[in-house]
């Protein structure tokens, strides 16, 4: 946790001052009326920079390493397969369709982590992602995104 | 008066046979979403949100609004049964409610829950109802500084409820702030930190965002223990939910405790439901003649909490509706749906759309007695969908998470926000920061930044202008009070453990 702060402090402060700097460079603080669009941006960022020195220099002047943040071993790989199958999913809604990236998400989700049987995983998948797929289309008449084989 | 009349309106519009509909659907997959951990008030919200908009508002908001309160119960469930909070408002119900499960005292765990939660509820309709249109009025008065502090105010008040570290708080409410600057400029137009993203130009839309901090974050989160809880047998038959004399007489005063003080942080802009639990446990205890049974199953620790949240969920809505002001992360997502329909929370409301404000408050007392029938008679039937492993569940959660996101403007690029919230909201989960005060500020941040900018456009003295105008001056103090209290307390903190460091060698 120290060193996650020390890393999130440092990165955060460095956030502040480029947005406060962007904010001034691009545009204008004051108006003719009043203040401008750079008004608040510019002073959030130095209330960010303030917060991220606070954070900062606790961290730094701590002598507790603290917990770590990501637990090791099964559990961080649980969370990998999780966000990395998250991730493929959607990456993969705009070439396979919605309906077929949701089918095998679905399979490699319930499959994996958990090691449920294959037949519980395809039959999960096939259900969900029709009933998905029909009360979005159907009764919501939202468009989902088509894949190869036009749904 | 013209009151009753409203009132009579109100349940008209609230008992057409659509309406009465959605409160029933919103109280059931309310129950359900605060019952499944993993999902909780916010996400169930923005999740279904979506579904609203082929609807008339008014029966949207009913939807929602019952939902919010099934959710007070629902977590209940979760709490008593498997000592996991359903979401963070029944946290405190698993330090007592768990502990009857074990005593084999579920049923009067949940049965409590059950009574506290209706008469909570119903009382803070009531209230709602006497204070919302007197506040309305006297908010008319209100002009940009009065707005601006009592935002400050909101912002400085949802920072108190992030424990570990104010720091943190603060940091997580100042980015969803930052964040909340992105796209056109209210005043000039122009397009702001869009980097020539079309995307981006119209600003970060809050709804792919509390998708992803409440929704993936939380799916994230829980994906690290194998999923399979084990789940206590209990008794939960109409009969066995009684609580006996015993409990009835324990829990009298306590139920009324918890509604009184879960109304009045309710109310509060920013603290919402979960303060509201951690307050009502602590002074039930402070005040018990037997302190020493709490977290051994005291039936207080489980009555005065659960009416506490639905007391606080049923508040929560009297800034929202009176001054557009959210008072939690769940009603700054129904805050934003009343917004994407067309409405203009605030003072105005209640006169330009009595159907819709009226026809609320009127289906909160329906919702609330279907609450009752449905969280003692429906039970098993929550139980058994308990039992659905995590390991079909999380999948499920986030497939609905990303159609979710998708439906909302049919956009790919709200999907692929969501993720990276998502991840961010894991993070801030597990590194102690809070998605609620993002949440909240990125949707307030719009309003602030345009009362702040109107202020100084009319004062003649600068920012003293917040000072000048006594409303203003009083929640302009308020919020500075919000801010310094903490800061002290920790502050006096670190000296006293330097001090302790100091003597033990």
């Amino acid at each position: 946790m120290r060193a996650a702060d020390r890393i999130v402090g440092a990165a955060l402060l460095a956030i502040a001052v480029a947005f406060a700097a962007f904010a001034l460079r691009q545009h204008a603080y004051w108006g003719e009326s009043g203040p401008g669009p750079a008004f608040l941006p510019f002073w959030i960022g130095v209330v960010m920079a303030l917060l991220a020195t606070l954070l900062l220099v606790g961290a730094l002047r701590s002598r507790d390493p603290g917990e770590p943040w990501l637990p090791r071993g099964e559990g961080l790989q649980r969370i990998a397969i999780v966000l990395g199958a998250t991730t493929a999913y959607v990456a993969l809604i705009g070439v396979l369709g919605m309906t077929l990236a949701t089918a095998l998400f679905l399979v490699v989700l319930v499959r994996w982590p958990d090691r449920k049987p294959w037949p519980v995983a395809i039959a999960v998948a096939i259900v969900v992602a029709a009933l998905n797929h029909v009360v979005f289309t159907r009764w919501l008449h939202v468009p989902l995104p088509e894949g190869p084989f036009g749904f | 008066m013209d009151f009753l009349g409203n009132l009579a309106m109100g349940f008209s519009v609230a008992l057409t046979p659509f309406n009465l509909l959605m409160a029933v659907a919103g109280v059931v997959m309310g129950i359900l979403i605060g019952a499944l951990p993993g999902i909780g008030p916010p996400s169930g919200v923005a999740l279904l949100l979506p579904l609203t908009f082929g609807m008339s508002p008014t029966s949207g908001i009913i939807m929602l609004a019952a939902l919010y309160a099934g959710t007070m119960y629902g977590g209940t469930i979760t709490s008593v049964l498997i000592n996991t909070p359903g979401e963070s408002a029944s946290v405190v119900t698993c330090i007592d409610g768990y502990q009857m499960a074990l005593q084999g005292r579920a049923g009067p765990a949940l049965g409590i829950a059950a009574i506290g939660s209706f008469f909570a509820g119903t009382v803070g309709v009531v209230l709602l109802m006497l204070i919302s249109p007197v506040l309305a009025r006297w908010s008319l008065a209100f002009g940009p500084p009065e707005t601006f502090a009592l935002m400050l105010l909101g912002l400085t008040t949802v920072t108190l409820l992030t424990g570990e570290s104010a720091v943190k708080g603060y940091i997580s409410m100042v980015f969803g702030l930052l964040l909340a600057t992105v796209g056109f400029d209210i005043v000039s137009g122009e397009p702001r930190f869009a980097f020539g993203v079309p995307e981006l130009m119209d600003g970060i839309d809050f709804l792919p965002v509390a998708i992803g901090l409440f929704g993936i974050g939380e799916v994230v989160a829980g994906a690290e223990i194998p999923g399979g809880v084990a789940m206590l047998k209990a008794r939960y038959g109409l009969r066995d939910l009684i609580p006996n004399a015993v409990d009835r007489l324990r829990s009298r005063w306590a139920i009324v405790r918890g509604t009184v003080l879960g109304f009045l942080v309710g109310v509060l802009p920013g603290a919402g439901p979960t303060v509201s639990t951690f307050l009502a446990y602590a002074v039930e205890k402070k005040v018990s003649k037997h302190p020493e049974e709490f977290g051994h199953g005291a039936i207080e620790g489980v009555a005065s909490p659960e009416s506490a949240n639905n007391a606080a969920a049923t508040a929560a809505m009297v800034p929202m509706l009176t001054l557009g002001i959210p008072g939690s992360a769940t009603t700054a997502i129904m805050l934003g749906g009343l917004m994407m329909w067309g409405l203009r929370p605030g003072p105005l409301l209640f006169e330009k759309n009595p159907e819709f404000v009226w026809g609320l408050i009127a289906s909160q007392y329906i919702a609330n007695v279907m609450l009752l029938v449905l969280s003692t008679a429906a039970i098993p039937l929550f139980v058994r969908a308990l039992r659905i492993p995590y390991g079909i569940l999380m999948p499920l959660i986030v497939v609905f998470c990303v159609t979710g996101a998708y439906s909302l403007k049919n956009s790919v690029f709200d999907v692929g926000q969501m993720v990276v919230f998502g991840v961010l909201g894991f993070a801030m989960k597990r590194l102690g920061y809070s998605p609620a005060a993002l949440v909240l500020a990125l949707v307030l941040g719009p309003m602030a930044e345009r009362a702040v900018r109107q202020s100084l456009i009319i004062s003649d003295a600068g920012a003293a202008i917040f000072f000048l105008r006594p409303i203003s001056a009083v929640l302009m103090l308020a919020a500075i009070a919000a801010i310094l209290v903490p800061t002290l307390r920790a502050l006096a903190a670190t000296r006293r453990r330097r001090r302790l460091a100091a003597l033990s060698p």
